[in-house]
């Protein structure tokens, strides 16, 4: 078979689709390097090629170009809109659940403050509920009569100490604290623990531990500097005399 | 009506825009050649469309045909140093690379012909592929094109469907239609033919 005649062949050669003897032949002119061949071979692709190129062309998947290029390893992260917005109203949310936790965390605290605080006055509470209910408590009232004074009363209990309970304290400025005093007949003034009121300007203050009714003669407040003081430094606001001794 | 009346200028115009982008791969193939990733990009976004419409109509099958366009175009890349970018045919050499590729993995799936895979695989080479002289580049060109295939007889275009687009030999040819080898050879061969009598100016090299 000569050249011209495998012409035909080539076109099915070119497609893999030569068989037999003919594949054999062009096999052979080709392993020969005949140009004319080879020409014939090239002219075969293209034409198909050309035949190839009439498919109606159809979209692929976005996804595939990323895959294509993935393969030559370039990764190029693609944001669609759709992903910037959900990215963006993913941290709108980020930063509200934040700001909503840090808000819930200062309310737990301040509702665990509160609990601390309303626990240790039951504690008090029935602290002294207890100092009333005991039989030889002597009790001492002291304001009554005056214009605008601190009014109340001065519970003494020889076991279990002081109880003071007063209302109408006057308003404190920064830095300045109530101040109790036992001061016995005769005696200085000892420190008998500091105290604040509440808005309305009541309080009721205890000092614990055993008093001797014989020797203490007076029962008394002052205001003090916050950290308290080891002797009064003002006259004193409350002074109520135990009369039990 | 109307559509069949404005059916072959589409086609026409179809076919040159396929013409037009083999036109001017030189500079694309320069920056392939140079192992330029934006070049990948660019012969995708040239010939990506057009390939993945061939394999999947080959394949009939969209995840294989998303495989198959991926492999075709990795090997364009790795094997685009051995590409005469005076000279080469771009899309032609994707074309034929994305064709062979389906038939090969049709093939593979279907069982037949082991060895064809290396068959194809030769044909495939880039030193294969050579652009045509300009002057083949014309709307003339897509029209004949449409009409070398209206001039094919139905048993033609079957044959030529089943070469191009599901790579069977003559034989299996033969086997699938239940007509006698020397009968589908005629059909091939005149259908080649008519074919290449249509386009022979535009592909001559």
């Amino acid at each position: 078979m000569n050249c011209d005649d495998l012409k035909d062949v080539f076109e099915l050669y070119a497609l893999g689709l030569a068989e037999g003897a003919e594949k054999e032949e062009a096999d052979a002119h080709l392993g020969r390097g005949c140009e004319t061949c080879r020409k014939s071979l090239r002219d075969a692709l293209a034409l198909n090629a050309m035949v190839l190129s009439s498919v109606t062309e159809a979209a692929p998947p976005k996804r595939l170009k990323r895959r294509v290029m993935a393969s030559i390893g370039v990764e190029r992260r693609s944001w669609s809109w759709a992903a910037v917005l959900a990215a963006a109203c993913m941290l709108v949310v980020a930063l509200w659940l934040g700001m909503q936790e840090r808000q819930r965390s200062a309310e737990l605290a301040e509702a665990r403050q509160t609990l601390m605080q309303v626990s240790a006055d039951r504690d008090r509470m029935l602290a002294a509920l207890s100092f009333l209910n005991q039989p030889e408590t002597v009790q001492v009232g002291f304001g009554k009569g005056q214009p605008a004074p601190p009014r109340g009363n001065v519970f003494v209990n020889q076991r279990s100490g002081v109880l003071l309970i007063a209302s109408n304290l006057p308003r404190l400025n920064p830095g300045r604290i109530f101040e109790m005093w036992v001061i016995p007949k005769g005696g200085a003034p000892r420190p008998a623990g500091t105290f604040q009121s509440n808005d309305s300007g009541a309080a009721f203050h205890i000092l614990s531990g055993p008093v001797d009714l014989s020797t203490v003669g007076v029962i008394a407040v002052t205001v003090e500097p916050e950290a308290g003081s080891p002797a009064p430094t003002t006259t004193p606001i409350i002074a109520a005399a135990v009369s039990g001794s | 009506m109307v559509l069949l009346r404005y059916l072959p200028a589409a086609f026409a115009y179809g076919i040159l825009q396929v013409l037009l982008r083999f036109k001017d791969d030189s500079e694309l193939a320069r920056r392939l050649k140079a192992r330029d990733p934006r070049a990948m990009e660019d012969l995708y976004e040239r010939y990506g469309r057009l390939a993945y419409a061939l394999i999947f109509r080959v394949v009939r099958n969209a995840g294989a045909a998303e495989d198959l366009v991926q492999e075709t175009f990795l090997r364009v890349w790795n094997r685009a140093q051995s590409f005469d970018q005076q000279r080469g045919a771009l899309g032609p050499w994707v074309l034929t690379v994305a064709r062979n590729r389906a038939i090969d993995y049709l093939r593979s799936i279907d069982g037949r012909m082991s060895a064809g895979s290396l068959e194809l695989d030769r044909m495939e080479h880039p030193s294969l592929f050579s652009s045509s002289d300009e002057s083949a580049l014309s709307i003339d060109r897509a029209r004949r094109l449409k009409s070398a295939f209206e001039k094919l007889s139905p048993n033609q275009r079957a044959v030529i469907e089943l070469a191009y687009y599901e790579g069977l030999s003559q034989t299996e040819m033969a086997e699938r239609m239940k007509q006698p080898l020397g009968t589908v050879k005629t059909w091939v061969r005149s259908a080649l033919k008519t074919l290449r009598d249509e386009l022979t100016e535009a592909v001559s090299v």
